[in-house]
């Protein structure tokens, strides 16, 4: 354990410190050594293990569980180093999905387990916390530091990780997301795009094996979007990072292994994302629009010409209309 | 000539060691109907420009006149500026944010009663307001903004504005944050806003694909100064500055660029419409005429007419204006 918590001074980036973190940082480690061993007994039986459990969870913001539902009962497992894209209108429950991914709700019916370990399980709460990361979608309200080295710091400090090593994890993480030059600047003079992309570090620097974001992309530029994801898809690819990426851009859930949609707090369809497309008949239904191509390509195709409907990438548009020649 | 910005520039911190220009010198005239988009990066200056619009920034130099109200440098006028503001509509981004009454009718009503109009007039116009931006008068009128949803409230603020009655409207970014149904009401909302309320709309957008679906015009903001001004359907000839200058090509332009590089040429394309229509027209065999073709759409949702005008219904010029720069 650090001197610093042990004399209780605050820690070297000055925010917090204390017995409760020894403890945790305790909790976290035996857990570490738990998860190593589960992971090894996965590999050798050569499945690809789930990161996130949920069996029929419900979920009510009322408090006694009678008001209406905002999840209504959904069975779903993310499997470890996926890239899942979740859709669905404002309104359809994909917040609060994603809220339930780590805890920061916990179902009112029905159970979601990260790695083996229940979110209801109170003692355990830092585990799942320390597991699955969030990035939320206003960047202006996800900094809490004034500079931005403090700002990574702030998570791995609350989960008693060591001085040193927090050091090395802010490095290592502002590097990640490509921002290792801002590191004694101030956050608040960020683009948004950099800003997003702050918070992505600051949850790299807990080392979590899931990085929840919701909506992260929804109030940035083309630019600052494009940034985004790029080092998301990068960590998915060389970290094996298991991203959950919840968005209203289509295009951007084009690139993903898997595409959940969500309609009125259930699963309205899940595969991969061409076979999800396919179905622009029931998207447009539950007020989803589909990428731009598919869009063209239906119009093309109810007007009469021979085009293939089922189509979601601009090369593939091209190609239908190359066709027509 | 209802708007006419003359040789503006505008330095922030002047005189002062975070002195930055952000406007080099904006002409640009916008006349009674046009529905002119507005594009450009971040700290291109083009919020910079619309906050003078409203008044809502000090001029420090040129000249700008919206219907007869003239502003010029150190010139103090409270009564123009009242004026201006009652003329000028200004929906800023994330509008919801500025709800603070504790019911939908007395937001809406702050800014008209400011106005100092009569209490009768006032509660006509609030009504009226909600009514046109699609809320259910009876059922919000007592509720609090904070119990609505995020489309709604958005919808809220823009009530608050247009009880105004203002003759142009001006909106920053009005559907940054919303999922694409919610975007498509907004969008729908402002065509119709614009045919029955206020005729002239200047818009802010960064989605370059969703602007070229309704403005008639473009005008592309870079480095503190106009870059180009152009109708709509010449989007498509500067595709290559708008890459330069960090903006997105729209993506009908980018495909119709590629098809003509694999020996299909489609003519003038910049939006969704325009790319269904050029390809039906270049490879239907079932005998449409070009009445026919027209009709076709790539809009993604049918809101059962519930804003009225539709989307080409404006960019054709029935905005109720000159429509000198229309499509």
């Amino acid at each position: 354990m650090t001197a610093a918590f042990r004399n209780g001074r605050r820690g070297i980036y000055g925010l917090t410190g204390g017995a409760a973190a020894e403890k945790r940082l305790h909790t976290a480690r035996v857990y570490d050594i738990i998860y190593k061993v589960f992971r090894k007994g996965g590999a050798k039986t050569g499945d690809k293990m789930n990161a996130i459990e949920l069996k029929d969870v419900h979920f009510s913001y009322s408090r006694d569980g009678s008001g209406e539902e905002a999840v209504k009962g959904v069975t779903l497992s993310i499997e470890e180093g996926s890239f899942v894209a979740l859709v669905g209108h404002n309104g359809s429950g994909k917040s609060t999905l994603a809220r339930l991914l780590n805890g920061l709700l916990t179902p009112t019916n029905g159970q979601v387990t990260v790695y083996g370990v229940d979110t209801r399980d109170e003692d355990r709460i830092f585990d799942v916390r320390s597991r699955v990361g969030m990035v939320f979608q206003n960047p202006d309200n996800q900094m809490i530091a004034t500079n931005v080295a403090d700002d990574i710091a702030f998570g791995p400090e609350n989960l008693g990780v060591e001085r040193e090593e927090i050091i090395r994890r802010v490095d290592w993480a502002l590097s990640k997301v490509g921002m290792l030059e801002y590191k004694n600047g101030t956050p608040f003079k960020l683009s948004g795009g950099q800003k997003q992309r702050l918070a992505i570090a600051g949850v790299l620097a807990i080392k979590p094996r899931v990085m929840v974001l919701d909506e992260a992309t929804a109030m940035l530029d083309p630019k600052g979007r494009d940034e985004v994801m790029a080092v998301t898809r990068q960590l998915n690819r060389d970290e094996g990072m298991t991203v959950v990426h919840i968005t209203h851009y289509m295009d951007e859930a084009l690139g993903a292994d898997r595409l959940i949609v969500m309609n009125d707090g259930a699963i309205a369809a899940d595969g991969r994302p061409k076979e999800v497309f396919a179905q622009y008949g029931l998207l447009r239904k539950i007020k989803l629009g589909v990428p731009f191509a598919t869009n063209v390509a239906v119009a093309l195709h109810s007007a009469g010409l021979d085009v293939d409907p089922h189509i979601a990438t601009e090369e593939e548009l091209l190609e239908q209309i190359c066709r027509l020649k | 000539m209802p708007i006419e910005v003359k040789d503006l520039e505008y330095t922030y911190s002047q005189g002062t060691p975070f002195e930055k220009k952000a406007l080099a010198g904006i002409d640009l005239t916008v006349n009674e109907g046009d529905f002119v988009g507005i594009l450009g990066h971040t700290g291109s200056g083009k919020s910079t420009f619309i906050l003078h619009l409203n008044g809502l920034i000090k001029l420090q130099s040129g000249s700008i006149d919206v219907f007869g109200i003239k502003l010029v440098p150190d010139k103090k006028n409270k009564q123009d500026l009242r004026r201006l503001r009652g003329t000028v509509g200004m929906v800023f981004q994330y509008p919801e944010y500025q709800l603070f009454e504790d019911t939908v009718e007395k937001d809406v009503a702050f800014g008209p009663k400011n106005l100092g109009l009569s209490e009768e007039e006032v509660a006509g116009r609030v009504e009226r307001a909600i009514r046109l931006v699609g809320l259910d008068y009876e059922d919000v009128r007592s509720r609090a903004p904070f119990e609505l949803s995020g489309g709604q409230k958005r919808r809220v603020a823009i009530a608050g504005i247009i009880a105004m009655q203002p003759r142009v409207l001006v909106l920053d970014e009005p559907t940054a944050g919303l999922d694409p149904y919610g975007k498509e009401q907004i969008l729908s909302l402002i065509t119709k806003l614009k045919k029955e309320c206020s005729p002239t709309v200047i818009v802010i957008s960064h989605d370059v694909d969703e602007i070229t679906r309704f403005a008639s015009r473009i005008v592309v903001f870079n480095d503190g100064k106009v870059a180009f001004d152009v109708p709509m359907n010449e989007l498509f000839r500067h595709g290559e500055e708008l890459q330069a200058m960090g903006l997105e090509i729209p993506k009908a332009v980018r495909i119709a660029d590629e098809l003509r590089m694999r020996g299909i040429d489609l003519g003038d394309v910049v939006n969704a419409d325009d790319l269904v229509r050029a390809v039906v027209r270049k490879f239907d065999k079932t005998g449409m005429d070009e009445t026919d073709i027209a009709k076709l759409s790539a809009a993604q949702f049918d809101f059962d007419g519930l804003y009225g005008a539709s989307a080409s219904d404006v960019r054709s010029g029935n905005g109720g204006g000159s429509g000198e720069a229309t499509a």
